[in-house]
């Protein structure tokens, strides 16, 4: 993901809470310390697909803003 | 002149702090560097000591250890070495363990990060496991010898302080494991009837090697009344048969069966090579498709191995392993009748490499790396 927003893509990463530190570090390690990360509720393993939908609906307007961000 | 001056003269390379073991550690502890254990101050001199085993040059990097992707000068890992109390005669084995982990095909990245327990264990074959007294018999991954208490916790501090695998950042595992400290043994290859891991694995008897595999703690198998191969295999096949670890659900796995040395000689008195012994176990370590809860068997099972549960009832065994060739068979310990099983994280590759001084040559004595 790094390496596409090096290229100039739109790009953020999803990422659940108790990752956050993970992604923020990464993130620096691969030279994009602003990669955005789209924040959404932990856990991810062993969701239905109404609670997987519910979770889209979270990143959904987070993905939108740094679009926008990054079109400006 | 000191050969540690250019690593000194790095930005942030050295700290001043007061000549006190409890400060230095308290410090040690503050800034995460730590194991939570009591280090080895890591002064210039004792660094410099360390790299007396070490013919590479000192500031160049021999790897990247993730997820950090710090470079692993042998430098920076003398500093984990003083840290963790090994001897400098250890050191060119901890470099090596170090650059196994390293190869792609092990996943060092997803070993550090995942919030499951592997932890990379560390076995070791050839004439310098012994020469250096790493532990391969009674209480082989127990308090006790210093080889196998070092050599791994050298490695956890490399992990931790060049790869970044600080708990929360950069080490996710759910509850830890005991074997984040160190995981490090020698296969016992004086009491086993077959040929050793590296020896399989083509390496000369002579070679010196670590194979790395990023793995859980051992499982116990015990097993004090059967008298005949197939009675111990049966038993050990029939303790692998479990629904939840990692590599039920990997197509390519390589878990390890540890073979205690009076289980080893019951079965090889039975006629069994160890292609033979490995065969058995993939066959007959499985689990009935009713022992998974329905979402593993939709979600996991069905989705991993498309096609082949499709129409598969409760009474369907499910492999724990794919194939023979891919189960790493090891003898290690002491006197007892158990053996044990040692799970993977799944998305890991074990890697075999050898030790070799800088010219390219298998070593063949620790003190070809010694400039003492």
């Amino acid at each position: 993901m790094s390496e596409l927003r090096k290229r100039g893509v739109i790009t953020a990463v999803i990422c659940s809470e108790p990752f956050k530190k993970l992604g923020t570090a990464q993130s620096r390690v691969f030279g994009t310390p602003n990669l955005p990360l789209i924040m959404i509720p932990h856990p991810l393993g062993g969701l239905s697909i109404e609670q997987v939908g519910a979770r889209a609906e979270i990143a959904i307007p987070q993905i939108l803003a740094v679009i926008r961000e990054q079109l400006k | 002149m000191s050969g540690l001056e250019t690593f000194m003269q790095a930005p942030n390379a050295t700290i001043e702090v007061a000549d006190d073991f409890d400060e230095i550690n308290r410090l040690f502890r503050e800034r995460g560097w730590s194991d939570g254990l009591p280090i080895v101050p890591p002064t210039a001199v004792r660094v410099e000591k360390m790299l007396t085993y070490c013919d590479r040059p000192w500031h160049e990097a021999i790897c990247k250890v993730g997820p950090r992707y710090g470079e692993a000068t042998p430098a920076r890992i003398a500093v984990s070495a003083v840290m963790a109390g090994a001897e400098p005669r250890y050191f060119p084995l901890i470099m090596l363990a170090i650059e196994a982990m390293c190869e792609k095909r092990f996943n060092l990245y997803g070993v550090q990060a995942t919030t499951h327990n592997a932890a990379p264990l560390m076995i070791f074959n050839g004439p310098i496991a012994r020469e250096v007294g790493i532990n391969s018999g009674h209480n082989a991954f127990g308090p006790g010898a210093q080889a196998n208490a070092t050599i791994g916790r050298a490695v956890r501090l490399a992990l931790v302080n060049i790869g970044g695998a600080f708990p929360t950042v950069g080490d996710m595992c759910t509850y830890g494991s005991p074997a984040k400290y160190t995981y490090c043994a020698a296969e016992n290859e004086a009491a086993s009837p077959w040929e050793p891991l590296h020896v399989e694995r083509g390496y000369n008897i002579d070679d010196t090697t670590v194979t790395v595999v990023g793995a859980e703690c051992p499982h116990n198998i015990n097993d004090h009344e059967s008298i005949t191969a197939e009675g111990v295999l049966q038993t050990i096949a029939g303790s692998m048969g479990v629904a939840g670890v990692n590599d039920v659900y990997h197509d390519v796995c390589e878990p390890v069966v540890l073979i205690g040395i009076e289980h080893a000689k019951t079965i090889a008195d039975g006629g069994f090579t160890k292609a033979a012994v490995k065969k058995f176990i993939v066959d007959n370590a499985n689990l009935p498709m009713k022992k998974f809860s329905r979402e593993n068997i939709e979600r996991r099972l069905r989705f991993w191995f498309p096609g082949k549960y499709e129409n598969a009832g409760p009474e369907t065994l499910v492999p724990m392993i794919q194939r023979p060739e891919d189960l790493i068979v090891v003898v290690i310990g002491g006197a007892g009748k158990h053996s044990a099983f040692i799970p993977t994280f799944g998305a890991t590759l074990s890697v075999t490499r050898a030790l070799k001084c800088a010219d390219g040559k298998p070593a063949r004595s620790v003190e070809e790396f010694g400039r003492g």
